[in-house]
């Protein structure tokens, strides 16, 4: 039996959403990066549309991680997320790489 | 569609909270940012004529710019010749003050020059009105009198509150969606009424909500998302360079003069209309040799321009990044989200349009509050409280007084430009908008809700009139363009609106359901039937 969905716990979801989240969509931003190779050229029409992808990921983050059943799952999906972005970013040398 | 009925509540109680949070200053952002769709007509409207002498033809502007920088050597650094004179441009070439802030939010003392029929050099400080960048300011920081530094933070909160309301709400209304879409139940229950407005606008204009909520996330966090990125994926010999191009100026004298840059410009982009040549304020990331300009036929990256960059000697488009219809598809991407933020696409119908969807997008925000306290009273009546308690009272009163003080603000503080000419600096139209604003929600604090609905309503009619009648006494040479007539026709027939809805908020506040913030009734004992 799985307990019902609430919002009491909202707190620590929003913190998920809030941390993790945002450190998820810079993953995806990272990834963005290197797939397009705009290196340090942040403001190239490339890296700005890299900037979009972090304004579209995490406020969705926000809104969706509260259907997370508990907060602690909410925090471990997300650093799940986490990983496995961040993973392949760090082992394709998307950090530091211009 | 069928949804969990434990999802469905908890969002119903998320969507309620966001709502509540957020709703008041979203309604502020949405009915100034409507406004903000008429930046270029309202600044003209509200600007005094200009003692200047007729602009100089393009043909002899380098003779005006030669003068202008033997007198005012700061020009040189940078400064624009306009193409199209207005009110609001009502000299041939333009300046800004040295020391003067530069830049996205820069501001400082704008000076116009023009030639004297004797060929002498005529300069005007700074008449144009301050008072549309006012309410575009009042837009960006959600109605704070906050500095940028603090307001956008707190912008940036609320356009993530703003997401979360969407998505919430969406998930409420999901599992009636195909039954109430269309039901408009206009009736007896004015509070199911109000649900189905509510959701209907909420609906319908999803796709603007969407955007603007993207758009706004970005316009609050872009410093933080790049400074982040930056951070995690650059290394420190990169972060030690500056992020923004130095200022960039144009080596020497341009060799081109600006009716050889119009005439190849038009050879280049036939249906681009130039309105600004900028000189030598580049930086960042925009060319130094700059043209302005407005092409309906493709979405623009300013609010009101495109830009062209280019080559200082040859008059060639080198840069295209800001260029309608000549941008790649990376740059055309990122422009074509501001474009459908700022509604510049599609010339003046698209601006209506948006401006109507600004204001169904603030009443969204209001009927939401609205709801909110209705539904908060009756839970408090259900649990047995004889009287509404002080919260449900306190934010009745702001449903009301705030909106309201908003609307009335900006109607007060735009009439004031007619009125008071170059007295109305910054400073002068931000003291009467929040003193209105304050008045208004003071108001409605001591007189309540019920009172104060009918009360504000005939208050904030009569400072949109203010807006026609000072047009009245603002003297012989009224507008630079018959057109502008618009702003107080749009004004005479919001007063309108407002006066129909003090009719209403009074009959309701004296017949209508006793048991609702908006009746007058409720606040005293129920009379006693007599025999």
């Amino acid at each position: 039996m799985t307990r019902p969905l609430s919002s009491r716990d909202w707190a620590g979801k929003t913190g998920a959403g809030l941390v993790l989240g945002f450190t998820f969509a810079l993953a995806l931003s990272g990834l963005f990066r290197l797939g397009t190779g705009y290196g340090d050229a942040y403001f190239s029409a490339q890296g700005q549309l890299g900037m979009w992808i972090m304004a579209l990921i995490w406020p969705l983050i926000l809104g969706f991680v509260f259907l997370f059943r508990t907060s602690l799952r909410a925090w471990l999906w997300l650093a799940l997320a986490n990983f496995v972005t961040w993973v392949p970013l760090v082992a394709l040398g998307g950090l530091h790489a211009s | 569609m069928k949804l969990p009925t434990d999802l469905v509540r908890m969002y119903k109680e998320i969507h309620g909270w966001v709502g509540i949070i957020a709703g008041l200053a979203l309604f502020i952002a949405f009915y100034a940012g409507a406004l903000t769709m008429f930046e270029e007509p309202l600044q003209r409207w509200a600007s005094p004529p200009s003692a200047l002498a007729p602009p100089p033809s393009l043909k002899r502007t380098p003779e005006l710019v030669a003068k202008v920088k033997a007198a005012y050597p700061d020009a040189a650094r940078g400064y624009e010749v306009n193409l199209v004179i207005d009110a609001a441009h009502p000299g041939r070439v333009s300046w800004r003050a040295p020391g003067g802030k530069r830049g996205e939010h820069g501001g400082g003392a704008t000076y116009f020059a023009s030639l004297a029929p004797d060929g002498s050099l005529q300069v005007e400080t700074q008449q144009r009105s301050q008072v549309a960048n006012f309410i575009d300011v009042l837009h960006q920081q959600v109605g704070l009198p906050f500095p940028h530094w603090l307001a956008m933070p707190i912008m940036g909160g609320l356009s993530l509150l703003y997401v979360v309301a969407m998505i919430s709400g969406i998930a409420v209304l999901m599992p009636s969606l195909v039954s109430d879409l269309f039901a408009l139940r206009i009736g007896r229950n004015v509070k199911r009424m109000w649900l189905d407005l509510h959701n209907l606008l909420g609906l319908m204009s999803l796709p603007f909500h969407i955007i603007i909520a993207l758009t706004a996330v970005v316009f609050a966090f872009h410093d933080e998302f790049y400074g982040a990125q930056r951070l995690a994926f650059s290394d420190a010999a990169s972060r030690a360079r500056p992020m923004m191009r130095a200022e960039a100026s144009i080596e020497g004298t341009p060799t081109i003069t600006p009716l050889q840059i119009v005439q190849r410009l038009r050879q280049q982009a036939p249906g681009f209309t130039p309105h600004q040549i900028v000189y030598g304020q580049g930086g960042g990331i925009l060319p130094a040799l700059r043209v302005q300009g407005s092409d309906p036929r493709y979405g623009q990256r300013g609010p009101t321009y495109g830009i062209a960059g280019l080559d200082p000697n040859t008059a060639e488009i080198v840069d295209r990044n800001f260029m309608p219809g000549m941008q790649n598809g990376w740059a055309a991407t990122t422009t074509g989200l501001f474009t459908l933020h700022f509604g510049s696409f599609g010339g003046y119908p698209i601006r209506w349009a948006y401006f109507l969807m600004g204001l169904a997008g603030a009443f969204l925000f209001y009927t939401g509050n609205l709801l909110w306290v209705e539904s908060r009273r009756k839970r408090e009546r259900k649990s047995g409280a004889p009287q509404q308690t002080r919260a449900t009272r306190v934010l009745g009163a702001l449903t009301a007084g705030v909106p309201l003080g908003c609307v009335a603000g900006i109607a007060v503080t735009l009439a004031a430009a007619k009125l008071l000419g170059p007295a109305a600096t910054y400073g002068v139209h931000s003291a009467l908008y929040y003193a209105v604003f304050v008045v208004f929600t003071v108001w409605a604090l001591a007189r309540g809700a019920a009172k104060a609905g009918s009360e504000l309503c005939v208050f904030g009619a009569i400072a949109m009139l203010c807006i026609p009648a000072a047009s009245i006494l603002g003297g012989k040479s009224l507008y630079d363009h018959s057109e502008l007539v618009l702003v107080d026709i749009t004004a005479v027939l919001m007063a309108i609106a407002l006066l129909a809805m003090a009719s209403a908020a009074r009959s309701r506040a004296r017949t209508g359901s006793r048991d609702s913030v908006w009746s007058s009734l409720s606040a005293e004992p129920a009379p006693r039937f007599v025999p």
